[in-house]
């Protein structure tokens, strides 16, 4: 215990790095005790509401591995086996929890391998708090064993990131921290704290105030009335609006509010890849996905709207395919967070920079009810067309071999379309993404922006943290399993139960399947000769079985939902199918193929 | 089409910004023809001004991303004629007897320099001016015998002060924009071709 006066306090944000002038109102009690830097990382975690931990030990972080081992009680450290692991399962957390997830990791090699699931959190908008060790202050810049400029690395990839050397400043910026991930549009952070940071004892009593604002930062918040007034007189004339739900849904919880909007006005609704489950798949309203292997009438019907409302989404590359011939006919009205969106690839007539949530409580005011049923009666004609093509023989096996569709579409129906869905990176993860049903918000995870193989399987193991009450089916592909096959260790140990579903066509099928459309059939490197997986899962302490033929799909899906444990079930599916629709590489989503 | 544009940047001073602000060109390999930072007379307030030639169609989505960078006050791009701007410049040019030394001085008062140090063998004029005038100044030293040139980035002030206090009255302890001022900053519709 110290006493230390307001001049110390004083002091401290004088430092030219601290022009935060809120910071000097910190009212210092002689009831705060000074504690170790490694302390105060723990106790500044506490103080905002974490539960979970993701994280690997090593050298330069273990001054707060000790710290966390007084804490033990109130912390849940999860082991994993590869910090990408910790990025994943933070990420899943993130995304159930509805709180930032929470990354250990220690330098060098340690904070290298947070680097995928880092940039996987920043194309996906997924909050994320990562805190690195790194070697003591006067070993800096002198290529200290384990050193590595974890600062440069994490600069393009975070939302923010800083390095701290003072133990005086762990408190502040944690709070910091935590604030940048979850507010605006969420992203991850990276706090890297040297070793002698960790070890020395605050010269100022800990105390620990969560931000509600920064400087140099201001998150959009309600939108603009103007905006709303026009947006809502577009939407009155409008014959064939269009409505686009992206991530921002989710994370703004905005789901009732869409709901209430697309009924008042009648608007037909797709969901982009990372927007799937924000809107009930059963809804007359509902008419798919968008994108690349999204479903027919929402690609080529984009282009005929002559409205598009967008809502919390970036119209990525993957959606929008060539921008020369995408909706050049339609008034695009723009409701985005992130003001660098509106305009970046698609021209907004209206561009509103604001929470989902608010934007689309103040257009359900400005709105008339309307309703536009030719134009839903086009969608049922191409869903059609799409079925008869492409979806009843996805669901049909036509050999002995399984078909990922009909995996897909049974796993929903058993589950009541309830389970949560966490998809790896390829032809799976289209399967699961276009014939899952979704009856229940938050049931849909997957690897949108970076396209992070390995992603299922930690992450699944995160959301089964961040909501335990929930079902968790990770869909894997045999390629992306053996990426991150490691965390079946981490499973084990935490003993969570967690489905998992690998689909196995022993090819990196999504690869393959580009060979052979635009590449001659030259299969170059695909082909996988794997191990059995049932026997590396039991090594690993979790049960599971091999499904080989579609007359046992049924059985096999019921042996793998009763599982009261993990349970892994590696089907063997069709090695040399095509996901289709689709829309080819450098062509407009007019041109999209069914076959 | 490409044009040149001077981008004025406030920050705080915090270290990595630099970083994070050059990421933004070098990531779309565009090159900085010149850049200048430095504290602004308000203590903990840096100000950067960067000059780069630019797709007219593009600058502003490169300045959307400035803006974004936390920690980052506020961002202006300007076109030459909008700006006030120049640079420093230093000559070493070699002296070796009085009367060479005397034409050297005689070059620099005739065109607006002035002689900023001299030792036994050199003396070290000073010239400040826009890049032309700066080259100008440097073909007329060198057949005296050049022993080393130096000249800065571009620094600039806004032409038009209502345009400058708009943005910049916000900046200093109190905090930031208000919700109005925030979105007149990031309307989309005054992007298409208003420099602010």
């Amino acid at each position: 215990m110290a006493l230390v006066t307001e001049k110390a306090v004083k002091k401290l944000y004088d430092h030219p790095l601290h022009h935060d002038h809120e910071a000097e109102n910190i009212l210092i009690k002689e009831t705060d005790q000074v504690v170790s830097g490694s302390e105060a990382v723990i106790l500044s975690l506490i103080e905002e509401g974490v539960d979970t931990i993701f994280g690997y030990p090593g050298g330069a972080i273990m001054p707060i591995y000790d710290a966390l081992f007084h804490h033990r009680e109130q912390l849940n450290h999860v082991l994993v086996r590869h910090e990408q692991g910790a990025t994943h399962a933070a990420e899943g957390y993130a995304q159930m929890a509805k709180k930032p997830g929470v990354c250990f990791a220690t330098s060098g090699p340690g904070a290298t391998n947070l680097v995928t699931g880092i940039a996987d959190a920043m194309l996906d908008s997924v909050p994320i708090v990562c805190i690195t060790g790194q070697v003591a202050e006067p070993y800096l810049g002198t290529d200290a064993f384990q050193e590595t400029d974890v600062m440069s690395l994490a600069m393009p990839i975070t939302k923010w990131c800083y390095q701290i050397a003072n133990p005086d400043e762990i408190p502040y910026i944690i709070a910091k921290a935590f604030y940048i991930a979850q507010s605006g549009r969420p992203g991850p952070v990276l706090v890297d704290i040297t070793k002698d940071a960790q070890f020395k004892n605050m010269s100022i009593p800990f105390t620990y105030e969560k931000r509600k604002q920064i400087k140099g930062y201001k998150p959009a918040s309600a939108p603009r009335e103007k905006d709303i007034v026009k947006a809502a007189e577009i939407l009155s004339t409008a014959q064939r609006p269009f409505l686009f739900a992206g991530h921002g849904i989710l994370l703004s919880e905005a789901q009732e509010q869409l709901k209430t909007f697309v009924e008042k006005t009648g608007i037909p609704v797709a969901s982009t890849l990372l927007g799937l489950s924000a809107f009930p798949s059963e809804h007359p309203l509902y008419v798919g996905m968008l994108g690349m292997h999204g479903n027919y009438g929402p690609n080529i019907l984009t282009n005929q709207a002559d409205v598009i409302v967008a809502v919390g989404m970036r119209f990525d590359d993957r959606v929008t395919g060539n921008l020369e011939r995408y909706a050049k006919q339609a008034k695009v009205i723009h409701i985005d967070i992130d003001h660098a969106e509106i305009g970046k690839n698609v021209p907004a007539e209206v561009g509103i920079i604001a929470d989902a949530k608010a934007a689309l409580t103040e257009l359900i005011e400005k709105v008339e009810e309307r309703q536009h049923d030719d134009w839903l009666a086009e969608f049922a004609k191409c869903h059609e067309e799409e079925y008869q093509k492409v979806i009843q023989h996805d669901f049909t096996a036509e050999a002995e071999r399984i078909k990922m569709g009909e995996v897909v579409r049974m796993l929903s129906e058993k589950t009541n379309g309830e389970g949560v869905i966490v998809a790896d990176v390829g032809q799976h993860q289209m399967s699961a993404a276009r014939y899952s049903k979704f009856n229940k918000t938050d049931s849909w995870l997957t690897s949108g922006g970076l396209g992070t193989m390995g992603y299922a399987l930690p992450s699944a193991l995160g959301a089964k943290m961040g909501a335990p009450d929930r079902d968790i089916y990770a869909i894997i592909g045999d390629g992306c399993f053996q990426m991150t096959i490691q965390e079946l260790g981490t499973i084990a140990q935490t003993g969570q139960p967690v489905k998992i579903i690998v689909m196995n066509n022993n090819y990196l099928g999504m690869v393959r399947q580009w060979q052979e459309l635009f590449f001659d059939n030259r299969y170059s490197f695909v082909e996988l000769t794997n191990p059995d997986f049932i026997t590396i899962a039991r090594g690993f302490g979790i049960d599971g079985h091999r499904c080989s033929h579609a007359d046992d799909l049924s059985t096999s899906l019921d042996t793998l939902i009763n599982s009261e444990k993990s349970y892994l079930l590696e089907m063997m599916v069709e090695k040399e199918t095509n996901v289709f629709p689709m829309v080819p590489s450098g062509a407009g989503v007019d041109q999209i193929r069914l076959e | 089409m490409k044009r040149r544009y001077t981008i004025i940047v406030f920050t705080e001073n915090n270290f990595g910004l630099l970083n994070r602000i050059t990421i933004i060109f070098s990531r779309r390999r565009t090159n900085i023809e010149s850049l200048t930072v430095s504290e602004t007379e308000r203590k903990g307030i840096s100000r950067f001004t960067i000059v780069i030639d630019y797709d007219e169609n593009k600058i502003q989505k490169l300045i959307q991303q400035i803006r974004k960078i936390i920690g980052v006050l506020f961002v202006f791009h300007n076109e030459d004629e909008q700006v006030f701007y120049g640079q420093i410049a230093y000559y070493k040019v070699a002296t070796e007897n009085l009367q060479e030394r005397e034409e050297v001085m005689a070059i620099a008062h005739r065109h607006q320099a002035r002689v900023a140090y001299s030792a036994e063998e050199y003396i070290i004029i000073e010239k400040t001016g826009k890049k032309e005038d700066v080259i100008t100044m440097l073909h007329l030293l060198e057949p005296h015998g050049l022993l080393e040139f130096v000249k800065s980035g571009r620094i600039a002030l806004v032409k038009d002060q209502y345009r400058f206090s708009q943005y910049a009255k916000n900046i200093g302890p109190e905090g930031w924009y208000s919700d109005e001022e925030f979105h007149e900053l990031k309307d989309p519709e005054r992007s298409a071709g208003v420099s602010y």
